[in-house]
């Protein structure tokens, strides 16, 4: 059974629905990621996952977000549970890593007790045995000197180092899933590299669930064994990395790959964009919200549903035969 | 003096590089104090560097946050004042250029910012945007410059009917385009283009580096282009300089310094572009640099580079490397052929 089960995820903030019916599954010790471009509604999905959605007053005014569909995660469903119940799962069976770590850290509190709070809240660690505990999860993302670091605040730190103490936090409790949204977007290359090599340790050596957030089809390759490509609140393509890779099947997956210069390819070779902007669709129940942008359109495109077709590689575009 | 900047800069340049930079220094004073304020240190942002672009050429400037790329963009045209060196662009040395001969050559070069929506005023619509480098130079009448604005729009891919919109209105990629649309309108020499795609989504970095592509062939435009990201910069430029706190430590060809990069640091950043292979991404040695950048108000001695490289030996921490040239242009401040 999986770990995580989302079934037919839908959010919309009043009107506009971000999320239209999104499924995936991320088993145990599986990195899984969600892969798009912004707009296309991967960080609400997690953000929903984690209950850190504003929730939706009876008057229905405040701004607050319709979710529907279910998290199933280890045999409960997250979205039928109470405030109180997610607060006692979060930072403990599931935690997050977030893009910007400067401001996911309280500024005024120094960082040793940031990280002793999940300890005392979650594992009931108090005074030196959380302090020495907090120590050594500094040390284990491999910030040296970590117990002159405990004192110090988030703005004394560079940019990879909050990081490494945001994910610190986030794996304090041994969590069984760990999301990550676009935890490497906000550093430098050389930083990115460092923290994406910290990331697979931790999944390798503990065993731990990564569901990743990113815009990034490099690091997408580098770290994932399953890719969901996600475009204007749905999944256009699900499979395994290597497949998704070898053989894009939907043309916006194929547009994404084209549309990066590679390293590996010869110098000044034209990329190939994809027209457009996300700005350019239609509603998905009018046909493929993709068909405005695609090279491929046809009328069967933009008439009725195109459904996710396919068990190991699956699609939603109904000329997606014609391409192969 | 004045009357060398009004000549075409373009017509004799077939041999003399379009932009030539000598031992450009900018550095920031530190200053501590709460009365009296008293300067006691300097951040050395760009220390020494040089480097020089061909007419018609794009030059890529790659580093990491902090290694002074964007300051020694901004020094080149003179938004930052250099504290030392030599800048000429075509036969003008703009480093001695004061006021008002100094405003009237900025004609001859623009920018392309990062961020699309803060660099455009948002109470200007499009129509005042692109107008406005045209009546500060005092180019044109009102339905000249009118006539620019619309052949600029057209230039960059955006229609005439844009031209009563305001920045909000526009998508990211929209945007940039109005970006590099105003940096057009004085059809200028050299474009320094700082970041200008890091903002964008995937699909739109390749509508715009194209655009640029298609741009720099259509108005004979050359380029310093700044950005952190590898691939990008390999794509745009003919050659690259790799920059770390505010030096240079490898200059080439584009295709020479990806094929064969000769210093530690250009290998640990070419190694650390995760690439969109699964299988080339499991087979790769990446080097994986230690810690973060020193700080550049107080660079490690010798090699810069020293306190983060894997193959760093006691010489560099004793003497500075020479900037050599190790193949045919192909320059390089390491004491090791690696």
């Amino acid at each position: 059974m999986a770990l995580l089960e989302v079934e037919d995820l839908r959010i919309a903030f009043g009107s506009s629905t971000v999320v239209d019916g999104v499924s995936f599954h991320v088993d145990e010790s599986q990195v899984v990621s969600l892969v798009g471009e912004s707009g296309c509604g991967k960080s609400v999905t997690s953000l929903a996952i984690m209950g850190l959605l504003p929730k939706l007053r009876k008057s229905g005014r405040g701004g607050g977000a319709a979710v529907s569909g279910r998290a199933v995660f280890d045999g409960v469903d997250l979205f039928g549970l109470s405030a109180d119940q997610m607060r006692r799962r979060r930072g403990a069976d599931l935690a997050m890593v977030f893009q910007d770590p400067l401001s996911s850290l309280n500024p005024v509190v120094p960082i040793g007790r940031q990280i002793t709070e999940v300890l005392e809240r979650h594992r009931g660690l108090r005074g030196e045995a959380a302090r020495k505990e907090a120590e050594n999860l500094l040390d284990r993302v491999g910030i040296p000197d970590p117990r002159r670091r405990l004192g110090e605040y988030p703005h004394q730190l560079s940019g990879g180092m909050r990081q490494r103490v945001l994910i610190a936090i986030a794996v304090a409790c041994a969590p069984r899933l760990l999301i990550a949204d676009e935890p490497t977007t906000a550093l430098d290359v050389t930083i990115q590299a460092q923290i994406l090599e910290l990331l697979k340790d931790l999944v390798d050596a503990e065993g731990t669930a990564l569901l990743m957030i990113t815009h990034d089809l490099g690091v997408v390759a580098g770290m994932c064994n399953v890719v969901n490509v996600l475009y204007s609140g749905r999944v256009v393509e699900s499979s395994s990395a290597s497949r998704l890779f070898a053989e894009p099947t939907h043309p916006y997956t194929v547009g994404l790959l084209g549309s990066i210069p590679r390293l590996d390819l010869p110098i000044h070779e034209p990329l190939k964009p994809i027209r457009g902007s996300i700005a350019d669709v239609i509603r998905w129940g009018d046909g493929c919200a993709f068909a405005p942008r695609c090279d491929l359109v046809g009328a069967e495109c933009v008439a009725g549903e195109p459904m996710l077709k396919g068990e190991a590689h699956a699609h939603r575009c109904v000329k997606a035969e014609e391409i192969a | 003096m004045s009357d060398n900047m009004t000549e075409d800069l373009t017509a004799d340049t077939a041999t003399a590089p379009l932009l030539a930079i000598e031992d450009l220094e900018v550095h920031f004073p530190i200053r501590r104090g709460i009365a009296i304020e008293r300067t006691v240190g300097h951040v050395r942002a760009v220390d020494g560097v040089s480097l020089s672009i061909g007419a018609g050429d794009t030059y890529g400037l790659v580093g990491e946050s902090g290694c002074g790329k964007t300051t020694l963009g901004r020094a080149v045209l003179r938004i930052e004042e250099p504290t030392a060196g030599k800048i000429r662009l075509g036969d003008v040395e703009v480093t001695s250029l004061r006021s008002e001969p100094l405003r009237r050559f900025r004609s001859k070069m623009q920018m392309v910012f990062q961020d699309p929506l803060g660099s455009l005023n948002p109470r200007h619509n499009v129509e005042m945007l692109l107008a406005e480098p045209l009546k500060v130079h005092g180019v044109g009448s009102k339905t000249e410059r009118n006539k620019l604005a619309t052949e600029t729009l057209d230039a960059v891919g955006l229609p005439s009917s844009v031209l009563d919109r305001y920045p909000h209105e526009f998508s990211g990629g929209q945007r940039q385009r109005l970006g590099i649309a105003r940096a057009l309108m004085l059809r200028p020499d050299l474009i320094v283009c700082d970041e200008p795609v890091s903002a964008l989504d995937v699909s739109i970095q390749a509508q715009v580096m194209n655009l640029l592509d298609e741009l720099q062939d259509e108005f004979g435009l050359t380029y310093l282009v700044i950005a952190h990201d590898l691939a990008v910069v390999r794509h745009l430029s003919d050659q690259v300089g790799v920059m770390y706190l505010g030096k240079l430590v490898e200059e080439a060809d584009s295709e020479a310094i990806y094929e064969h990069p000769r210093h530690p640091y250009t290998k640990a950043l070419l190694s650390a572009v995760p690439q969109p292979d699964p299988e080339i991404e499991a087979n790769r040695e990446r080097i994986i640099l230690k810690g973060d950048l020193p700080s550049p108000a107080n660079p490690p001695s010798g090699c810069r580079f020293r306190t983060r490289c894997p193959w760093a030996q006691d010489i560099c921490a004793e003497e500075e490397p020479v900037w050599r040239e190790a193949a045919t242009g192909h320059k390089v401040a390491c004491h090791f052929d690696l």
